[in-house]
Protein backbone atom coordinates (compact mmCIF):
# COMPACT_ATOMS: atom_id res chain seq x y z
CA UNK A 1 0.00 0.00 0.00
CA UNK A 2 1.53 3.43 -0.95
CA UNK A 3 2.61 5.67 2.06
CA UNK A 4 -0.52 8.18 1.04
CA UNK A 5 -3.30 5.78 0.86
CA UNK A 6 -2.23 4.03 4.11
CA UNK A 7 -5.74 4.88 6.08
CA UNK A 8 -3.49 6.13 9.26
CA UNK A 9 -1.70 8.78 7.36
CA UNK A 10 -4.41 9.78 5.62
CA UNK A 11 -5.98 10.05 9.05
CA UNK A 12 -3.53 11.51 10.68
CA UNK A 13 -3.09 14.45 8.01
CA UNK A 14 -6.52 14.79 8.49
CA UNK A 15 -6.71 15.55 12.38
CA UNK A 16 -3.38 18.06 11.82
CA UNK A 17 -5.55 20.15 9.57
CA UNK A 18 -8.22 19.86 11.42
CA UNK A 19 -6.75 20.50 14.82
CA UNK A 20 -6.18 24.26 14.67
CA UNK A 21 -9.71 25.09 13.16
CA UNK A 22 -11.06 23.19 16.27
CA UNK A 23 -8.92 25.02 18.68
CA UNK A 24 -11.94 26.67 20.91
CA UNK A 25 -12.35 30.33 19.93
CA UNK A 26 -11.84 31.37 22.95
CA UNK A 27 -8.27 30.67 23.85
CA UNK A 28 -6.39 34.03 21.85
CA UNK A 29 -8.73 35.91 23.88
CA UNK A 30 -7.96 33.93 27.03
CA UNK A 31 -3.87 34.58 26.52
CA UNK A 32 -5.01 38.67 26.03
CA UNK A 33 -6.76 38.61 29.06
CA UNK A 34 -3.83 37.18 31.49
CA UNK A 35 -1.57 39.67 29.62
CA UNK A 36 -3.55 42.20 30.03
CA UNK A 37 -5.12 41.30 33.65
CA UNK A 38 -1.67 40.62 34.63
CA UNK A 39 -0.14 44.21 32.87
CA UNK A 40 -3.16 46.32 35.12
CA UNK A 41 -2.74 44.36 38.18
CA UNK A 42 0.51 44.82 38.43
CA UNK A 43 0.18 48.50 37.04
CA UNK A 44 2.84 47.74 34.27
CA UNK A 45 3.75 49.54 31.31
CA UNK A 46 3.14 46.18 29.38
CA UNK A 47 3.19 41.85 29.75
CA UNK A 48 3.98 39.43 27.03
CA UNK A 49 4.36 36.07 26.72
CA UNK A 50 6.85 33.80 24.39
CA UNK A 51 7.08 30.45 23.83
CA UNK A 52 10.04 28.32 22.67
CA UNK A 53 10.18 27.56 19.09
CA UNK A 54 10.48 23.82 17.95
CA UNK A 55 14.14 23.95 17.61
CA UNK A 56 14.12 25.35 21.24
CA UNK A 57 17.06 27.96 20.23
CA UNK A 58 14.61 30.51 20.23
CA UNK A 59 11.36 32.71 21.87
CA UNK A 60 8.67 33.87 20.18
CA UNK A 61 6.32 36.66 21.24
CA UNK A 62 3.12 35.23 21.02
CA UNK A 63 0.91 37.72 22.74
CA UNK A 64 1.40 41.19 24.21
CA UNK A 65 -0.85 44.00 26.37
CA UNK A 66 0.47 47.10 26.92
CA UNK A 67 3.33 49.19 24.95
CA UNK A 68 4.99 47.95 22.39
CA UNK A 69 2.38 45.30 22.23
CA UNK A 70 2.04 45.39 18.20
CA UNK A 71 5.64 45.67 17.50
CA UNK A 72 6.34 42.89 20.04
CA UNK A 73 4.44 40.19 18.40
CA UNK A 74 5.88 37.41 16.39
CA UNK A 75 9.47 39.14 17.14
CA UNK A 76 11.94 36.29 17.51
CA UNK A 77 14.97 36.43 19.99
CA UNK A 78 17.61 34.31 21.01
CA UNK A 79 17.28 31.67 23.97
CA UNK A 80 20.81 31.84 24.58
CA UNK A 81 20.69 35.84 26.06
CA UNK A 82 19.18 37.92 28.00
CA UNK A 83 16.59 37.58 31.71
CA UNK A 84 14.11 35.63 29.18
CA UNK A 85 16.63 33.18 27.92
CA UNK A 86 18.43 32.47 31.03
CA UNK A 87 14.50 31.98 32.59
CA UNK A 88 13.36 29.61 30.40
CA UNK A 89 16.68 27.48 30.68
CA UNK A 90 16.35 27.57 33.99
CA UNK A 91 13.40 27.20 35.48
CA UNK A 92 13.20 29.83 37.75
CA UNK A 93 11.99 33.29 37.80
CA UNK A 94 13.52 36.56 38.23
CA UNK A 95 13.06 39.81 38.70
CA UNK A 96 15.31 42.60 37.34
CA UNK A 97 14.52 45.92 38.66
CA UNK A 98 16.85 47.42 35.96
CA UNK A 99 18.18 45.65 33.30
CA UNK A 100 20.58 48.81 32.47
CA UNK A 101 23.23 46.28 32.65
CA UNK A 102 22.15 43.96 30.50
CA UNK A 103 22.46 45.15 27.12
CA UNK A 104 21.50 42.66 25.09
CA UNK A 105 17.97 42.88 26.67
CA UNK A 106 17.82 46.03 25.51
CA UNK A 107 19.30 45.78 21.89
CA UNK A 108 17.64 42.92 21.19
CA UNK A 109 13.53 43.76 22.43
CA UNK A 110 14.07 47.50 22.46
CA UNK A 111 14.84 47.74 18.71
CA UNK A 112 11.98 46.55 17.11
CA UNK A 113 9.63 48.11 19.96
CA UNK A 114 10.85 51.54 20.01
CA UNK A 115 10.67 51.03 23.89
CA UNK A 116 13.11 50.44 26.52
CA UNK A 117 12.09 48.92 29.93
CA UNK A 118 13.73 49.53 32.71
CA UNK A 119 12.25 46.95 34.85
CA UNK A 120 11.58 43.22 34.12
CA UNK A 121 9.91 40.32 36.29
CA UNK A 122 10.07 37.08 34.34
CA UNK A 123 8.59 33.63 35.09
CA UNK A 124 8.88 29.98 33.09
CA UNK A 125 5.39 28.79 31.56
CA UNK A 126 5.79 24.68 32.20
CA UNK A 127 3.97 21.82 32.31
CA UNK A 128 5.40 18.71 34.23
CA UNK A 129 5.83 17.73 31.30
CA UNK A 130 8.42 20.49 29.20
CA UNK A 131 8.92 24.05 29.50
CA UNK A 132 6.90 25.99 26.91
CA UNK A 133 8.05 29.85 27.86
CA UNK A 134 8.31 32.80 29.30
CA UNK A 135 5.71 35.23 30.98
CA UNK A 136 7.07 38.74 31.28
CA UNK A 137 5.59 42.13 32.81
CA UNK A 138 7.81 45.14 31.56
CA UNK A 139 8.46 48.49 34.46
CA UNK A 140 5.85 47.77 37.31
CA UNK A 141 4.96 51.09 38.83
CA UNK A 142 5.97 49.82 42.17
CA UNK A 143 8.43 47.09 42.10
CA UNK A 144 10.72 47.42 45.53
CA UNK A 145 7.50 47.32 48.06
CA UNK A 146 6.31 43.51 47.07
CA UNK A 147 9.51 41.57 46.71
CA UNK A 148 8.75 38.40 46.01
CA UNK A 149 4.97 38.38 46.46
CA UNK A 150 4.66 39.48 42.93
CA UNK A 151 6.39 36.87 42.07
CA UNK A 152 4.02 34.84 43.23
CA UNK A 153 1.12 36.66 42.29
CA UNK A 154 2.68 36.30 38.41
CA UNK A 155 3.17 32.27 39.18
CA UNK A 156 -1.11 31.83 38.90
CA UNK A 157 -1.04 33.79 35.80
CA UNK A 158 1.81 31.54 34.18
CA UNK A 159 -0.07 28.63 35.62
CA UNK A 160 -3.27 29.63 33.66
CA UNK A 161 -1.17 31.12 30.37
CA UNK A 162 0.70 27.13 30.02
CA UNK A 163 -2.56 25.41 30.80
CA UNK A 164 -4.29 27.52 27.86
CA UNK A 165 -1.51 26.94 25.72
CA UNK A 166 -0.68 23.54 26.28
CA UNK A 167 -4.22 22.83 25.13
CA UNK A 168 -3.83 24.90 22.45
CA UNK A 169 -1.04 22.77 21.52
CA UNK A 170 -3.03 19.34 22.12
CA UNK A 171 -5.26 21.21 19.16
CA UNK A 172 -2.66 21.82 17.11
CA UNK A 173 -1.01 18.78 16.91
CA UNK A 174 -4.43 16.29 17.06
CA UNK A 175 -2.84 14.13 14.76
CA UNK A 176 -0.27 13.05 16.92
CA UNK A 177 -2.61 13.34 20.44
CA UNK A 178 -5.14 10.88 18.91
CA UNK A 179 -2.73 8.27 17.71
CA UNK A 180 -0.79 8.10 21.07
CA UNK A 181 -4.29 7.40 22.41
CA UNK A 182 -5.21 4.97 19.87
CA UNK A 183 -1.86 3.52 20.66
CA UNK A 184 -2.35 3.72 24.46
CA UNK A 185 -6.14 1.94 24.36
CA UNK A 186 -4.82 -0.72 21.58
CA UNK A 187 -4.98 -4.28 23.26
CA UNK A 188 -3.19 -5.75 20.59
CA UNK A 189 0.61 -5.02 21.16
CA UNK A 190 1.08 -4.57 17.54
CA UNK A 191 -1.63 -2.44 16.62
CA UNK A 192 0.23 -0.34 19.53
CA UNK A 193 3.46 -0.04 17.97
CA UNK A 194 1.77 0.62 14.55
CA UNK A 195 -0.11 3.78 15.90
CA UNK A 196 2.68 4.34 18.53
CA UNK A 197 5.17 4.96 14.87
CA UNK A 198 2.37 6.79 12.92
CA UNK A 199 1.77 9.32 15.78
CA UNK A 200 5.95 9.83 15.95
CA UNK A 201 5.62 10.91 12.12
CA UNK A 202 2.24 12.69 12.47
CA UNK A 203 2.71 15.64 9.89
CA UNK A 204 2.76 18.84 11.45
CA UNK A 205 -0.38 21.17 11.32
CA UNK A 206 -0.29 23.34 7.89
CA UNK A 207 0.44 26.86 9.38
CA UNK A 208 -1.64 28.73 7.08
CA UNK A 209 -4.76 26.37 7.20
CA UNK A 210 -4.02 27.50 11.14
CA UNK A 211 -4.42 31.10 10.19
CA UNK A 212 -7.45 30.92 7.81
CA UNK A 213 -8.77 28.89 11.25
CA UNK A 214 -7.67 31.59 13.40
CA UNK A 215 -9.30 34.29 10.92
CA UNK A 216 -12.98 32.14 10.89
CA UNK A 217 -12.71 32.58 14.62
CA UNK A 218 -12.05 36.38 14.49
CA UNK A 219 -15.08 36.65 12.14
CA UNK A 220 -17.68 35.10 14.67
CA UNK A 221 -16.98 38.18 16.76
CA UNK A 222 -18.12 40.61 13.62
CA UNK A 223 -21.63 41.47 13.04
CA UNK A 224 -23.53 39.83 10.30
CA UNK A 225 -22.64 42.49 7.89
CA UNK A 226 -19.05 42.07 8.64
CA UNK A 227 -19.57 37.96 8.17
CA UNK A 228 -21.84 38.93 5.18
CA UNK A 229 -18.79 41.04 3.37
CA UNK A 230 -16.54 38.13 4.01
CA UNK A 231 -18.58 35.61 2.71
CA UNK A 232 -18.61 37.36 -0.65
CA UNK A 233 -14.89 37.77 -0.68
CA UNK A 234 -14.42 34.33 0.08
CA UNK A 235 -16.55 33.02 -2.92
CA UNK A 236 -14.79 35.56 -5.26
CA UNK A 237 -11.56 34.38 -4.46
CA UNK A 238 -12.81 30.94 -4.92
CA UNK A 239 -14.06 31.71 -8.52
CA UNK A 240 -11.23 33.55 -9.29
CA UNK A 241 -9.10 30.62 -8.29
CA UNK A 242 -11.24 28.62 -10.68
CA UNK A 243 -10.04 25.17 -12.05
CA UNK A 244 -6.65 26.55 -11.58
CA UNK A 245 -4.06 23.94 -10.50
CA UNK A 246 -2.91 24.26 -6.72
CA UNK A 247 0.79 25.74 -6.93
CA UNK B 1 24.65 -12.38 43.77
CA UNK B 2 26.91 -11.94 46.43
CA UNK B 3 24.94 -9.79 48.96
CA UNK B 4 26.07 -6.62 50.61
CA UNK B 5 27.38 -7.18 54.11
CA UNK B 6 26.02 -3.71 55.95
CA UNK B 7 26.69 -4.98 59.56
CA UNK B 8 30.08 -6.54 58.69
CA UNK B 9 31.01 -2.05 58.87
CA UNK B 10 30.06 -2.83 62.90
CA UNK B 11 32.18 -5.46 63.94
CA UNK B 12 34.21 -4.25 66.54
CA UNK B 13 37.57 -4.03 64.44
CA UNK B 14 36.62 -2.21 61.75
CA UNK B 15 34.09 0.10 63.44
CA UNK B 16 36.16 3.35 63.17
CA UNK B 17 36.22 5.67 65.29
CA UNK B 18 34.46 9.19 65.21
CA UNK B 19 35.69 12.27 66.32
CA UNK B 20 33.30 14.65 67.84
CA UNK B 21 32.86 17.27 65.27
CA UNK B 22 30.26 19.39 66.99
CA UNK B 23 30.89 21.08 69.91
CA UNK B 24 28.27 21.32 72.42
CA UNK B 25 27.51 25.09 71.97
CA UNK B 26 27.15 25.90 67.78
CA UNK B 27 28.45 29.75 67.79
CA UNK B 28 28.89 31.74 65.11
CA UNK B 29 32.30 32.18 66.56
CA UNK B 30 33.21 28.64 66.54
CA UNK B 31 31.32 28.57 63.05
CA UNK B 32 32.66 30.78 61.36
CA UNK B 33 35.60 33.75 63.19
CA UNK B 34 38.84 33.67 61.03
CA UNK B 35 37.27 31.05 58.17
CA UNK B 36 37.45 32.49 54.55
CA UNK B 37 36.42 29.89 52.42
CA UNK B 38 40.25 28.64 51.71
CA UNK B 39 40.98 25.03 49.96
CA UNK B 40 36.85 24.51 49.57
CA UNK B 41 36.10 23.96 46.41
CA UNK B 42 32.89 25.21 45.30
CA UNK B 43 31.13 24.60 41.75
CA UNK B 44 28.81 27.22 40.16
CA UNK B 45 26.49 25.28 37.87
CA UNK B 46 24.90 27.39 35.51
CA UNK B 47 25.69 29.46 32.42
CA UNK B 48 29.29 29.95 33.30
CA UNK B 49 31.42 32.82 35.12
CA UNK B 50 32.91 35.53 33.66
CA UNK B 51 36.69 35.75 35.92
CA UNK B 52 37.07 39.26 34.36
CA UNK B 53 34.33 40.68 36.61
CA UNK B 54 35.85 42.43 40.02
CA UNK B 55 33.33 40.74 42.25
CA UNK B 56 34.92 37.57 41.13
CA UNK B 57 38.39 38.41 40.50
CA UNK B 58 39.28 34.16 39.27
CA UNK B 59 37.98 30.64 39.13
CA UNK B 60 40.07 27.26 39.76
CA UNK B 61 38.17 25.70 36.67
CA UNK B 62 36.11 25.90 34.23
CA UNK B 63 33.91 23.06 32.56
CA UNK B 64 31.18 23.18 29.57
CA UNK B 65 28.77 20.58 29.37
CA UNK B 66 26.35 20.38 26.03
CA UNK B 67 23.66 18.58 24.65
CA UNK B 68 25.52 15.86 21.99
CA UNK B 69 23.38 13.36 20.28
CA UNK B 70 26.38 12.01 18.45
CA UNK B 71 27.94 11.60 22.16
CA UNK B 72 27.39 7.87 23.75
CA UNK B 73 26.20 9.73 26.82
CA UNK B 74 24.04 12.51 24.87
CA UNK B 75 26.55 15.23 26.80
CA UNK B 76 29.48 16.74 25.39
CA UNK B 77 31.85 17.88 28.09
CA UNK B 78 34.88 20.34 27.34
CA UNK B 79 37.16 21.51 29.96
CA UNK B 80 38.47 24.86 29.83
CA UNK B 81 37.53 28.38 29.90
CA UNK B 82 34.36 29.72 28.77
CA UNK B 83 32.18 32.72 29.12
CA UNK B 84 29.14 33.95 30.69
CA UNK B 85 26.37 34.37 28.07
CA UNK B 86 23.75 35.26 30.64
CA UNK B 87 24.96 36.80 33.44
CA UNK B 88 23.54 34.77 35.93
CA UNK B 89 26.16 32.54 36.74
CA UNK B 90 28.64 35.00 37.13
CA UNK B 91 26.08 36.46 39.75
CA UNK B 92 25.97 33.49 41.77
CA UNK B 93 29.90 33.35 41.80
CA UNK B 94 30.42 37.11 43.16
CA UNK B 95 28.04 36.12 45.89
CA UNK B 96 29.69 33.04 46.98
CA UNK B 97 32.98 34.92 47.63
CA UNK B 98 30.77 37.66 49.36
CA UNK B 99 30.42 34.86 51.91
CA UNK B 100 33.86 33.06 51.33
CA UNK B 101 36.34 35.28 49.61
CA UNK B 102 38.82 32.67 49.68
CA UNK B 103 37.23 29.64 48.12
CA UNK B 104 38.05 27.89 45.07
CA UNK B 105 35.19 28.30 42.26
CA UNK B 106 34.84 26.46 39.37
CA UNK B 107 32.64 26.79 36.45
CA UNK B 108 29.79 24.36 35.49
CA UNK B 109 28.55 25.53 32.43
CA UNK B 110 25.22 23.67 31.74
CA UNK B 111 23.06 26.49 30.28
CA UNK B 112 23.73 26.89 26.62
CA UNK B 113 22.41 27.70 23.03
CA UNK B 114 19.45 26.36 23.21
CA UNK B 115 16.40 23.91 26.03
CA UNK B 116 17.09 20.55 24.39
CA UNK B 117 18.78 17.87 26.11
CA UNK B 118 18.93 19.96 29.22
CA UNK B 119 17.67 17.50 32.09
CA UNK B 120 20.26 15.22 30.59
CA UNK B 121 23.21 17.78 30.47
CA UNK B 122 22.03 19.26 33.73
CA UNK B 123 22.16 16.15 35.87
CA UNK B 124 25.53 15.40 34.11
CA UNK B 125 27.11 18.95 35.04
CA UNK B 126 25.87 17.81 39.17
CA UNK B 127 27.88 14.08 38.30
CA UNK B 128 30.82 16.05 37.08
CA UNK B 129 30.94 17.94 39.96
CA UNK B 130 30.53 15.56 42.50
CA UNK B 131 32.86 12.97 40.98
CA UNK B 132 35.69 15.88 40.22
CA UNK B 133 36.12 16.47 44.30
CA UNK B 134 33.92 19.62 44.74
CA UNK B 135 32.95 19.88 48.61
CA UNK B 136 30.29 22.16 47.30
CA UNK B 137 27.67 22.88 44.42
CA UNK B 138 25.83 25.82 43.71
CA UNK B 139 22.95 25.58 41.72
CA UNK B 140 20.53 28.39 41.03
CA UNK B 141 18.18 26.37 38.25
CA UNK B 142 15.88 23.42 38.28
CA UNK B 143 13.49 21.35 36.29
CA UNK B 144 9.81 20.40 37.10
CA UNK B 145 10.06 17.59 34.20
CA UNK B 146 8.58 14.45 36.03
CA UNK B 147 10.54 11.92 33.85
CA UNK B 148 14.08 13.29 35.41
CA UNK B 149 12.78 12.47 38.66
CA UNK B 150 14.54 9.49 39.22
CA UNK B 151 17.55 10.47 37.25
CA UNK B 152 18.04 13.64 39.57
CA UNK B 153 17.39 11.51 42.76
CA UNK B 154 20.39 9.28 41.79
CA UNK B 155 22.82 11.89 41.62
CA UNK B 156 21.91 13.64 44.53
CA UNK B 157 21.92 10.36 46.72
CA UNK B 158 25.42 9.75 45.10
CA UNK B 159 26.07 13.81 46.39
CA UNK B 160 24.76 13.19 49.89
CA UNK B 161 27.27 9.96 50.46
CA UNK B 162 30.41 11.32 49.25
CA UNK B 163 29.77 14.12 51.46
CA UNK B 164 29.38 17.05 48.58
CA UNK B 165 27.02 19.51 49.90
CA UNK B 166 24.08 20.67 47.00
CA UNK B 167 22.44 24.05 47.60
CA UNK B 168 19.87 24.78 45.62
CA UNK B 169 17.58 27.55 44.95
CA UNK B 170 13.53 26.51 45.38
CA UNK B 171 11.67 27.38 42.16
CA UNK B 172 8.72 29.90 42.93
CA UNK B 173 6.85 28.14 39.66
CA UNK B 174 3.96 26.01 41.51
CA UNK B 175 4.30 22.14 41.55
CA UNK B 176 7.42 20.07 42.59
CA UNK B 177 10.91 21.29 40.89
CA UNK B 178 14.60 18.70 41.21
CA UNK B 179 16.53 18.69 42.87
CA UNK B 180 15.50 21.41 45.13
CA UNK B 181 12.68 18.76 46.33
CA UNK B 182 14.98 16.27 47.67
CA UNK B 183 15.78 15.77 51.62
CA UNK B 184 19.49 15.89 51.01
CA UNK B 185 19.82 18.79 49.43
CA UNK B 186 19.97 22.28 51.25
CA UNK B 187 16.80 23.87 48.86
CA UNK B 188 17.00 27.52 49.81
CA UNK B 189 14.25 30.70 49.32
CA UNK B 190 14.68 34.69 49.41
CA UNK B 191 13.87 36.65 52.53
CA UNK B 192 14.27 40.36 52.62
CA UNK B 193 17.77 40.87 54.20
CA UNK B 194 20.26 42.22 53.30
CA UNK B 195 23.24 40.98 55.34
CA UNK B 196 24.89 38.11 53.46
CA UNK B 197 25.35 36.56 56.54
CA UNK B 198 22.13 36.76 57.59
CA UNK B 199 20.18 33.60 56.91
CA UNK B 200 17.06 31.97 58.81
CA UNK B 201 16.20 28.34 58.57
CA UNK B 202 12.30 27.15 58.08
CA UNK B 203 11.10 24.15 60.72
CA UNK B 204 8.25 23.40 57.39
CA UNK B 205 10.63 21.50 54.55
CA UNK B 206 10.87 21.02 51.69
CA UNK B 207 12.56 24.77 51.67
CA UNK B 208 15.13 24.71 54.39
CA UNK B 209 16.73 27.80 54.47
CA UNK B 210 16.18 31.60 53.81
CA UNK B 211 18.89 34.14 52.44
CA UNK B 212 19.28 37.64 51.02
CA UNK B 213 17.58 37.44 47.31
CA UNK B 214 15.39 40.39 47.21
CA UNK B 215 16.68 43.79 45.20
CA UNK B 216 19.92 42.99 45.46
CA UNK B 217 22.96 44.57 43.28
CA UNK B 218 24.61 41.71 41.87
CA UNK B 219 27.59 40.94 39.21
CA UNK B 220 26.02 40.35 36.01
CA UNK B 221 27.51 41.27 32.27
CA UNK B 222 29.81 43.82 31.28
CA UNK B 223 31.90 43.75 34.90
CA UNK B 224 28.60 45.70 35.94
CA UNK B 225 26.08 44.94 38.17
CA UNK B 226 22.17 44.89 38.20
CA UNK B 227 19.38 45.55 40.71
CA UNK B 228 17.40 41.67 40.39
CA UNK B 229 15.73 39.12 42.96
CA UNK B 230 15.03 35.96 43.09
CA UNK B 231 15.70 32.70 45.01
CA UNK B 232 18.69 31.97 42.39
CA UNK B 233 20.64 35.06 44.67
CA UNK B 234 19.69 33.08 47.55
CA UNK B 235 21.08 30.16 47.27
CA UNK B 236 24.79 31.35 46.69
CA UNK B 237 24.28 32.98 49.99
CA UNK B 238 23.78 29.42 51.89
CA UNK B 239 26.28 28.07 49.09
CA UNK B 240 28.92 30.51 50.58
CA UNK B 241 28.56 30.07 54.23
CA UNK B 242 28.79 26.84 53.81
CA UNK B 243 31.85 26.85 52.19
CA UNK B 244 33.30 29.25 54.98
CA UNK B 245 32.34 26.64 57.64
CA UNK B 246 33.65 23.80 56.40
CA UNK B 247 36.97 26.06 55.23
CA UNK B 248 37.07 25.86 59.28
CA UNK B 249 35.88 22.45 59.82
CA UNK B 250 36.64 20.57 57.34
CA UNK B 251 35.13 17.06 58.84
CA UNK B 252 31.67 18.48 59.01
CA UNK B 253 29.14 16.11 57.26
CA UNK B 254 26.25 17.21 55.37
CA UNK B 255 23.70 16.43 57.74
CA UNK B 256 26.26 18.32 60.28
CA UNK B 257 26.60 21.42 58.33
CA UNK B 258 22.59 21.42 58.22
CA UNK B 259 22.76 21.33 62.16
CA UNK B 260 24.94 24.27 62.29
CA UNK B 261 23.50 25.64 59.89
CA UNK B 262 19.63 25.67 61.88
CA UNK B 263 21.23 26.25 65.03
CA UNK B 264 23.39 30.03 64.01
CA UNK B 265 20.09 30.96 62.35
CA UNK B 266 19.00 34.35 62.87
CA UNK B 267 15.67 33.39 64.05
CA UNK B 268 16.64 30.64 65.95
CA UNK B 269 18.87 33.24 67.78
CA UNK B 270 15.98 35.64 67.86
CA UNK B 271 13.96 33.03 70.12
CA UNK B 272 16.08 32.09 72.06
CA UNK B 273 18.08 35.29 73.16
Amino acid sequence: MSPERDPLTVFAQLAADLGPALIPVGHRDLLHSITETARRLFTARACSVALLTESEDELEFIMASGEGAEAVRELRIPASQGIAGWVVMSGQAIAVDDVGADPRFAASVAETTGYVPRSILAMPLQTDRRVLGVIEVLDRADRSAAGLGDMELLALFAGQAALVIESSTMFGELGRVLLESLAVAATDADVAMQLQRHASSAPQPRKDLGEIAALFQELGHAGARERRLAVRLLRDVLESIGDREPE
Amino acid sequence: MSQPAWSEQFDGDRLPRVASSLPDVISREWALDGATGAGIRVAVVDSGIDQKHPAVRHIEGAVALEYDPEAASGVRITEGAHGDAYGHGTACAGIIRTNAPECDLFSVRVLGSRLTGKGPVFAAGIRWAVTHGMHVVNMSLSTGKHDYYGLFHEIVDLAYFRNVMLVCAVNNVPGPSYPSQYAAVFSVAAHSGKDPLHFDYNPNPPVEFGAPGISLDVPWLNQGTITASGNSFAAPHIAGVVARILSKHPGLTAFEMKTVLAALADNRSAVTS
